[in-house]
C-alpha cells in the first residue's frame, strides 16, 4: 500500500511539475521583484515536491492568519518587543511568497486589533510606526505592485488610527485598488463584533435612505455589508503560538471554514507548517463542502420562505377579497423577488461608492513625503 | 483532591455533535450517546461550582425536536435519578426562549442548538433594528457593538461560553454561535462516543492552562 501510494505522489509530482502552467506566473525570478511586503523566496527541490504533491488535491483559494507569538518570540529570542513585531512583519512578507507558491492568491492577515489598543503606550506607538514604515515603503514600489497585480486592502475602523496613518493607508489602497492577481486583506483596528454591527448598521443606513426594506434584511446581505465583502470566506484559518481561540477574528465569515491551531510562534514560521495546515484542510474539505452546500441550500430556501411571506403580506393589503390562483401567485412571487434584487443591487452599489468616497478622500488629503 | 482550576463562576461548556449521519437525514438519534455523555458529564459537574451544558447539534432541516427532548428528559430521569431536578434541559427556538419545562432548583441547564441560533439571531436583530430605523425610533448611527450585543441577550439569554469541547475528525465551528465564540477556547477532542471522565476533565485542565491576555 506504501508502495502505491508513493507510486501515486511520484506520478503526480511528474504530471504537475512538466504539466502545469500556471507555477509562478505571479512572481518571475530573475526580474526585479524587490517589494517589502512579498520576499522573494526560492522553493527547494524538496520543498517544490511537497508544492506539487499537495497541489494535487483541494488546495484552499483564500487563507486567513492571526499572527499570534510574536512578543513570546522576543522574549524568547531576548530582544525588544519591537524587534519581535518587525521580524513578525518579514515572516508575513515570506509567507505570502509561499502562499503564492501554493497558489493561494488571497491571504487575510490579523495584524491590530482594537483591543490591542489596551497595550502600553510604547508598544501601540511602536506598532503605529512600524506600519507607518511599511505603508509608505509600499507606495514607493508601486511599479512592482502592479507589475504583479498585487491588491491590498484594509480591514477595520480606520477612524481610530492617526489621521497619517490613515491617509497612507487610504492612498495605498486606493492604488492597488484596480489590481487583481492576488489580494493581501490586512485587518487594522478590526473586531469582528464592530465589523458585524457596523454591517447592521449600513443595512440601517441603506432602510434610512430608502433604499431597502426591513424584510431585505438577510444572511446573505448582511455578509456583503462587511468590510471582507469584496472576498469569498476563507477556506482555511490559521493561528500560531498555540492558543485556541478565534479573539474575535472573522467570527461571521469562518463559521464553515476549516480552523487549524498550530503552536509554532509566528516569526518562526516555516513552509513545513503552512503545508501542515493544508494538509489538514484537505482531510476535512469533503465534510467541510457538504456543510457549506446545506448551509447554502437552508439559506436559499429561508429567502424563498421570506419572499413568500413578504408576498402574501403585499396581496393581503392590496386584496380585494377575491383569492387568487396558484400560477398569479408565483408570477407576483417571481416579480417581488426580482424588484427585491434590484434594490438590493442598487444598494449594495451605494455603499461601495460611499466606502470608497472615504478612502479617495483621505487618499487625496495625503502628502508622501 | 483536584487541581484548582480557573474557571469563572459560570463555566458554559458547550458540545458541539458533529455528526455526519444527521446530515443524512437519519431519523435515529443516538440517545444512548447523549446519556453517556451526560452521565460523564455529571459526574464532572459534582467538582464544579455551577455549570451549564449546551449541546449544539448541527442538524439543517427541521426536526422533531419534541422526540429529541423527551429522550433526553427521560435519560435524565434514569441517569441521574434524585438528582434530575437539578438540570433542566432546553430547546433554543427561533428567537424565543421558551421555558418548556419547570426548573425546580437550576444548577446547570442542558440547552440543545442548532446553526439558525447562530447567524439567523443575528439576522433577526438586525431586522428588528432596521424596522426600529423605518419608524423612525432609532437612527442607523445609534447602532453599535453594544446594542447589538444587548438585543442579542435579550432573545436568547446566553451568556458567552469559556470552553467548547469539539467533538469529531472536522475542523470547524459549523456555525456554532458566531457572536458569542469570540474568547472561546476551542479544544478539540476525537469523540463523543465512550467519552469518559477522564478525557473531560484533561480537556478542562488544558482550558485551566490557556492564558487570555485580551488584547494587552
Amino acid at each position: 500500500m506504501l508502495r502505491g501510494f508513493a507510486l501515486v505522489a511520484a506520478v503526480a509530482f511528474l504530471c504537475r511539475h512538466f504539466l502545469s502552467e500556471e507555477e509562478d506566473v505571479i512572481l518571475q525570478p530573475g526580474k526585479s521583484t524587490v517589494m517589502s511586503w512579498i520576499r522573494e523566496r526560492e522553493l527547494s527541490f524538496i520543498e517544490r515536491l511537497t508544492a506539487n504533491i499537495l497541489k494535487a488535491g483541494p488546495m484552499p483559494k483564500h487563507v486567513a492568519f492571526i499572527m499570534d507569538g510574536n512578543r513570546r518570540f522576543a522574549q524568547k529570542a531576548h530582544v525588544q518587543r519591537q524587534e519581535g513585531h518587525s521580524q513578525g512583519f518579514e515572516k508575513l512578507a515570506e509567507t505570502l511568497r509561499l502562499c503564492l507558491n501554493l497558489g493561494i492568491h488571497e491571504v487575510t492577515v490579523y495584524a491590530f486589533s482594537i483591543e490591542n489598543f489596551k497595550r502600553s503606550k510604547e508598544e501601540v506607538d511602536g506598532l503605529m510606526e512600524l506600519a507607518r514604515q511599511k505603508f509608505s515603503r509600499l507606495l514607493t514600489e508601486h511599479e512592482n505592485l502592479e507589475r504583479h497585480g498585487v491588491c491590498i486592502r484594509v480591514l477595520g475602523d480606520l477612524t481610530l488610527l492617526p489621521i497619517d496613518l490613515q491617509q497612507l493607508i487610504a492612498k495605498a489602497v486606493v492604488a492597488t485598488k484596480a489590481h487583481n492577481k492576488c489580494f493581501l486583506n490586512v485587518c487594522f483596528a478590526y473586531t469582528s463584533r464592530h465589523e458585524i454591527a457596523n454591517a447592521v448598521k449600513e443595512m440601517a443606513w441603506g432602510v434610512e435612505q430608502g433604499l431597502i426594506k426591513p424584510s431585505d434584511v438577510s444572511e446573505v446581505l448582511l455578509g456583503e455589508c462587511l468590510y471582507s465583502s469584496n472576498s469569498p470566506n476563507p477556506d482555511l484559518l490559521i493561528r500560531t503560538s498555540g492558543e485556541v481561540r478565534l479573539s474575535d477574528f472573522l467570527l461571521w465569515q469562518t463559521s464553515y471554514s476549516c480552523l487549524v491551531f498550530q503552536s509554532v510562534l509566528w516569526p518562526e514560521y516555516s513552509f513545513w507548517n503552512l503545508c501542515e495546515a493544508v494538509l489538514q484542510y484537505q482531510l476535512s474539505y469533503r465534510s467541510l463542502q457538504k456543510a457549506g452546500d446545506l448551509h447554502r441550500e437552508g439559506q436559499a430556501l429561508q429567502q424563498m420562505e421570506a419572499d413568500r411571506c413578504c408576498v402574501a403580506e403585499l396581496l393581503q393589503h392590496r386584496g380585494n377579497g377575491k383569492p387568487m390562483d396558484a400560477q398569479s401567485r408565483q408570477k407576483e412571487l417571481l416579480n417581488y423577488t426580482a424588484s427585491r434584487e434590484e434594490r438590493v443591487h442598487c444598494f449594495l452599489n451605494a455603499l461601495q461608492h460611499k466606502r470608497d468616497t472615504v478612502f479617495s478622500d483621505l487618499s487625496s488629503q495625503a502628502v508622501v513625503a | 483532591m483536584f487541581p484548582r482550576m480557573r474557571l469563572h463562576k459560570y463555566t458554559w461548556i458547550k458540545i458541539i455533535v458533529k455528526k455526519l449521519k444527521y446530515l443524512q437525514m437519519d431519523p435515529k438519534i443516538p440517545f444512548q450517546e447523549i446519556q453517556q455523555f451526560l452521565y460523564a458529564f455529571h459526574i464532572l459537574k459534582l467538582k464544579l461550582q455551577k455549570g451549564q451544558v449546551i449541546i449544539y447539534q448541527f442538524i439543517q432541516q427541521k426536526r422533531n425536536n419534541s422526540r429529541l427532548m423527551e429522550g433526553i428528559l427521560k435519560q435524565q430521569q434514569e441517569l441521574l435519578g434524585m438528582d434530575s431536578s437539578k438540570y433542566s434541559v432546553e430547546f433554543m427556538k427561533n428567537g424565543t426562549d421558551k421555558q418548556e419545562h419547570q426548573v425546580l432548583s437550576c444548577q446547570s441547564v442542558v440547552k440543545v442548538l442548532s446553526p439558525d441560533d447562530g447567524r439567523l439571531s443575528i439576522v433577526q436583530a438586525a431586522q428588528q433594528l432596521c424596522r426600529a430605523v423605518e419608524l423612525k425610533e432609532k437612527t442607523s448611527k445609534d447602532i453599535n457593538v453594544t446594542v447589538l450585543d444587548s438585543l442579542l441577550r435579550e432573545s436568547k439569554n446566553i451568556p458567552d461560553p469559556d470552553l467548547v469541547l469539539k467533538f469529531g475528525p472536522v475542523e470547524s465551528t459549523l456555525g456554532f454561535l458566531p457572536w458569542h465564540i469570540r474568547l472561546t477556547e476551542i479544544i478539540s477532542m476525537p469523540s463523543h462516543v465512550d467519552v469518559s471522565y477522564d478525557d473531560l476533565f484533561g480537556a478542562l485542565q488544558r482550558y485551566a492552562m490557556c492564558d487570555q491576555r485580551l488584547g494587552k
